[in-house]
């Protein structure tokens, strides 16, 4: 095992537990009773969920059609299967299906 | 989810519909997180796997890719510290700069605690808590905004599988090396979309008209930033200033 990817790997490590139990472990529910802080935290949600779904599909935004209309269907069919269904899990897969679909007739 | 917001509307401190609670319960929690799970496991796992894969190509051994997974836990880091590690940069630096990537995994817990509501149990947070990935987070936010009630067996169910997804992906990428998917575009194209899908459904599953300019703002700032600066970058600021523009009265 090369210990410079140990050391790394749990420094890393580390940070991460500490980023992720922390803020949970400290009484920050007290903090949230203030007003500007409650309406931050509710805000983070939203804004981190779109922050990383506008991540993932950056890259793919081009003119060039093989990349842009497999996203477009994937999208598409997201938004169909939530407005009819109201299922996460079957949106979800619905907009990859749609997605590997237009690759293959893409060719 | 339907089974899980009965028993979570029958969960009053009265004894008696406690103990009805009990009875009528048809899934332990730890189950339903386990089930919710599934979406970002299927994400996970081509991503892992390709994880694994340019490990190996870069030289790594199987064991040091999935040393990197069972420890790091996060994506993009991992593939940062392949680059850093491979080119010889020096630890310090390595693990400082993978450190500063992660840090917007600050704000996840406060904000999932404060949709929890108060006096919920945090007692095993120290544990669950690693799991709580960008994407564990969406899907724990989405099932409290659909009415379901918080609970730690809920986050464990739903931290392992998505953990043990990434794990086992790494593994199997690190052995089948890579071209394992190269005869099946499609399939690699679908897996691929499986996380932008996700982050899709899971954004209209808690979207309010209150929350559209948090979106917005959100949204167009990563779009600048990323193409102005970095993608780490643009997630970052874009994060922060949704959240910022949440704190305007409207």
């Amino acid at each position: 095992m090369n210990l410079d990817l140990l050391t790394v790997a749990l420094l890393a490590g580390a940070a991460n537990w500490a980023f992720r139990a922390l803020p949970i472990l400290a009484r920050t529910d007290r903090l949230a009773t203030v007003g500007w802080l409650e309406r931050f935290l509710s805000a983070t949600g939203p804004a981190a969920i779109a922050t990383l779904f506008v991540a993932a599909v950056l890259p793919s935004l081009s003119l060039d059609l093989p990349r842009l209309l497999p996203l477009a269907a994937g999208t598409l069919a997201v938004l169909a299967l939530w407005v009819l269904r109201r299922s996460v899990v079957l949106a979800t897969l619905g907009g990859a299906v749609a997605h590997g679909l237009t690759v293959w007739l893409l060719g | 989810m339907r089974a899980a917001l009965r028993i979570g509307a029958a969960l009053t401190p009265t004894p008696r519909r406690a103990s009805r609670a009990r009875m009528t319960r048809t899934r332990p929690p730890f189950l339903d997180g386990l089930i919710a799970s599934l979406p970002i496991a299927m994400g996970y796992f081509p991503i892992a796997f390709s994880f694994g894969v340019a490990a190996t190509q870069a030289g790594f051994t199987g064991l040091e890719a999935f040393a990197l997974s069972l420890l790091i836990y996060a994506g993009a880091s991992q593939f940062l510290a392949l680059a850093l590690l491979s080119s010889g940069a020096p630890v310090l630096v390595s693990a400082f700069t993978l450190i500063a990537m992660n840090l917007r995994h600050v704000l996840y817990g406060p904000a999932l605690m404060r949709e929890a509501g108060a006096g919920q149990s945090k007692r095993h947070a120290w544990a669950w808590a690693w799991g709580l990935t960008d994407e564990v987070f969406g899907q724990a936010l989405g099932a409290l905004a659909r009415g379901q009630r918080f609970s730690e067996g809920y986050m464990f169910g739903l931290g392992l599988g998505a953990y043990a997804s990434w794990l086992s992906g790494t593994l199997v990428g690190a052995v089948a090396g890579g071209g394992a998917l190269e005869g099946w575009p499609a399939v690699s194209a679908g897996l691929g979309f499986m996380l932008p899908a996700l982050f899709l459904a899971l954004l209209l599953s808690i979207l309010s008209r209150r929350q559209l300019p948090v979106v917005a703002v959100a949204g167009a700032v990563t779009v600048a930033v990323t193409l102005a600066i970095s993608a780490t970058s643009g997630i970052l600021l874009g994060m922060l200033a949704g959240a910022v523009a949440g704190l305007v009265r409207r």
